[in-house]
């Protein structure tokens, strides 16, 4: 049984000037997301040379091959290594970088602004620099490694396994870093003081009152941390491809890049949409993880 | 308040004024004509001489503005299939190789070029030097701007005579054992690429030549699993040795500048190596000098690779009779003439006029390297790559995707680099080359 309409002329006006206001927002939302969206369903049913965009429907035939591809469990694998790995360094040094810059050091304004470099700077440039870096004929790296006797020959860094996904790895924790000492550092300095106070007072140590207040303190803004850069770092592009390119052979072959090869070195744009979509369906946990978490906290609220 | 006079509807009229006025130049230039030039050669050198081009062409056609965007080697495929998809295409492209252009024209992207060449003049034109841009139609895709001799053997001099090397190598054998006696600490034998890009796939391509391999048969049926491509690959195994731990991760920049550096004794590359020598590192210039890349024997002829850097027009360019006219212009010979003096002897002329032309010849670089440069003309003449493997080989439309799509590069290095059976490295690359064929 539908409800009477008792709205006053005035209140259907005012419902429909809200429509009107919020017109613009499902626009924009419908074609920078959801029309993207439902292209890359769309075209993942299709197989479809990418330079012409001409092709023939195949229906599912696309996401069974890829099932069936070791190569798409690869590089899921890589993927994940990559993102744990990554992650974790990130969180390891941006929580202890945004302790020792906490501290009352007289360089600290300085510091804090140097600190933010790595993850300002271009990722091509970051690469380029390390590229050079890690060139074993003319790397400082392998240089210096050589001059102090720690090895005879030059290291492989970025072409040889498992060298290389370490060596991505270390520079997507140094390139990204810096975001999580923004994010813990502002919140270290909400801590209320008396509650270090206290605990001095009750003689806890400097290590104790780390686990005991700050950890606890900053638990939840790591977990919107970890969250939004596992995202990020899942869908990570430029930086693997530019220094690796995925080798060797497939060791560092991410999914992006895989969804970069068949679109366009292979031409596949059917099969490059079908590894989107099931990319967007694994970042998907980890959305739903996230908005989990910042309703259940905004519900505490 | 000031700012109260702009009333809403005053505001509305302004704009609607404004974007009318802003539709007009739209017509009032519409004469002028914008041609976008892509190409992946852009060294400085390169980059003034295309600047003088397009400004002579600017003087001839006042109405015809060319601005040069660069690409890259590993990088136009992506761009391409971008900008074919989307319909932005650059009106003019250069350098790219052939069997990229066959590919695209295979699908109906790329205009039929008779009638540039025929403005250029195709009688000028080395004798077949067009024949790997004729497509299965008989129309011609595109053209050469010029001949390259991508897999030269580069060896030093100096270097050869302090290890006792009395001739360049002719044969692998010679080459691993002159590699050997030339390796010593900070200069390693050759600087071969490993990487999972497209120069170990095309240089590779040139050592299963070198072994009486191939790729295809003739007619285009895969084959790569033959006792060339299995020699081939125990020989680059063996000469991992000779090369710097890095070159895993080699490609045309990496190993040219091992070469010009002096980081290797010997080098793999066109003839660029000529002037970033004489630039770059001038106390081993006047040593070096070139060969055709060993094989695995004498009654092998040399299989030179060349990319047959090419000349062609989307079909999709709204400007195509300009485009033409500043293609053929291109060949027009103060203009050539100072683009193959930008990299001597690395782009060579496709014809026979520029070459025999005394402007030509006044070149230092060219004048040292006579030789040199001569022997690279002659082999690029007769050169090929994977999308004409021979000259019975039939044109290869999909030789660009199977070169992008890097399992040539992914078989050297499973086998070379991660040790996997050769049976069944063999066996996953011929299974995924055809794939790539049959789309």
């Amino acid at each position: 049984m539908s409800r009477p309409n008792t709205a006053t002329p005035l209140e259907r006006r005012y419902a429909m000037l809200g429509v009107i206001l919020i017109a613009p927002t499902i626009l924009v939302f419908c074609a920078v997301i959801v029309y993207p969206l439902f292209s890359a369903i769309y075209l993942s049913l299709f197989q479809i040379f990418t330079p012409t965009l001409q092709g023939s429907f195949v229906g599912l035939e696309n996401y069974q091959r890829l099932f069936q591809r070791s190569e798409f469990w690869i590089s899921l694998r890589n993927t994940l290594v990559w993102t744990i790995g990554t992650l974790t360094l990130q969180i390891l040094l941006g929580v202890a970088m945004a302790l020792v810059l906490h501290q009352n050091l007289w360089f600290r304004s300085l510091a804090r602004s140097l600190i933010l470099f790595p993850y300002f700077v271009s990722t091509v440039v970051a690469v380029l620099v390390w590229r050079w870096l890690f060139n074993d004929l003319y790397g400082i790296l392998n240089h210096l490694m050589i001059s102090v006797g720690l090895i005879d020959w030059p290291l492989d860094f970025l072409g040889s396994s498992p060298n290389a996904m370490i060596s991505v790895i270390l520079v997507g924790a140094w390139k990204y870093f810096p975001f999580v000492v923004i994010a813990v550092l502002a919140r270290l300095q909400t801590i209320p003081e008396p509650l270090y106070e206290a605990a001095k007072i009750d003689g806890a140590g400097p290590i104790a009152r780390f686990f005991d207040i700050t950890l606890p303190q900053l638990r939840e803004v790591l977990v919107v941390i970890i969250l939004l850069r596992a995202i990020w770092d899942f869908k990570e592009f430029d930086l693997i491809f530019l220094l690796t390119g995925g080798g060797p052979l497939i060791t560092t072959q991410t999914l992006p890049l895989l969804v970069y090869k068949e679109a366009f070195a292979l031409n596949q744009m059917g099969m490059a949409s079908a590894y989107a979509v099931v990319m967007m369906a694994i970042m998907l946990v980890f959305m739903v993880v996230y908005v989990l978490k910042t309703r259940n906290k905004d519900e505490s609220r | 308040m000031k700012y109260s006079q702009m009333t809403r509807r005053a505001t509305l009229q302004a704009l609607m004024a404004g974007a009318a006025v802003g539709a007009l130049p739209g017509k009032v230039f519409a004469q002028t004509v914008n041609l976008r030039w892509w190409s992946p050669q852009g060294s400085p050198e390169q980059l003034a001489a295309y600047a003088y081009q397009i400004e002579a062409f600017h003087a001839l056609h006042p109405d015809i503005r060319v601005t040069f965007e660069m690409t890259s080697d590993e990088g136009y495929a992506p761009q391409l299939a971008a900008a074919f998809s989307s319909g932005q295409v650059p009106d003019i492209v250069t350098h790219l190789p052939s069997f990229a252009v066959q590919s695209y024209y295979a699908n109906g992207l790329i205009e039929p070029f008779d009638d540039v060449i025929a403005a250029i003049g195709a009688d000028d034109f080395y004798p077949g030097a067009n024949d790997v841009f004729r497509a299965a139609d008989g129309q011609y895709c595109g053209t050469g701007i010029g001949n390259s001799a991508a897999n030269m053997l580069w060896m030093r001099r100096d270097l050869m005579e302090q290890a006792n090397i009395d001739k360049i190598p002719e044969t692998w054998d010679e080459l691993r054992t002159a590699c050997a006696a030339m390796q010593t600490r900070g200069t390693f034998g050759a600087p071969l690429p490993f990487g999972r890009n497209t120069m170990t796939s095309l240089i590779f391509t040139g050592f299963i030549h070198g072994a009486g391999g191939h790729v295809f048969t003739p007619d285009l049926e895969v084959d790569i699993d033959n006792d060339g491509t299995r020699a081939a690959l125990e020989f680059y195994r063996e000469m991992r040795e000779f090369c710097p731990p890095g070159a895993t991760n080699y490609s045309w920049g990496e190993s040219l500048t091992a070469f010009v550096s002096g980081a290797t004794a010997t080098g793999i590359y066109t003839g660029r190596v000529l002037v970033n020598a004489v630039l770059q590192n001038p106390a081993i210039a006047e040593h070096i000098t070139c060969a055709t890349y060993p094989r695995l024997s004498t009654d092998i002829a040399p299989w030179t690779f060349n990319d047959f850097p090419s000349v062609f027009i989307p079909a999709q360019s709204r400007n195509k009779d300009a485009a033409k006219l500043f293609a053929a212009f291109l060949f027009d010979p103060e203009g050539y003439i100072r683009q193959l003096h930008a990299a001597p002897g690395h782009v060579l002329p496709v014809l026979q006029s520029i070459n025999n032309d005394p402007r030509y010849q006044d070149n230092d670089i060219i004048r040292a390297y006579s030789d040199e440069v001569e022997l690279m003309a002659q082999a690029a003449a007769g050169g090929f790559n994977l999308g004409y493997e021979s000259a019975e080989h039939q044109s290869n439309e999909k030789a660009g995707e199977v070169i992008n799509a890097g399992p040539i590069a992914d078989l050297v290095q499973r086998v070379v680099l991660n040790g996997d059976n050769v049976d069944a490295a063999l066996s996953d690359t011929s299974r995924a080359i055809a794939e790539i064929v049959s789309g």
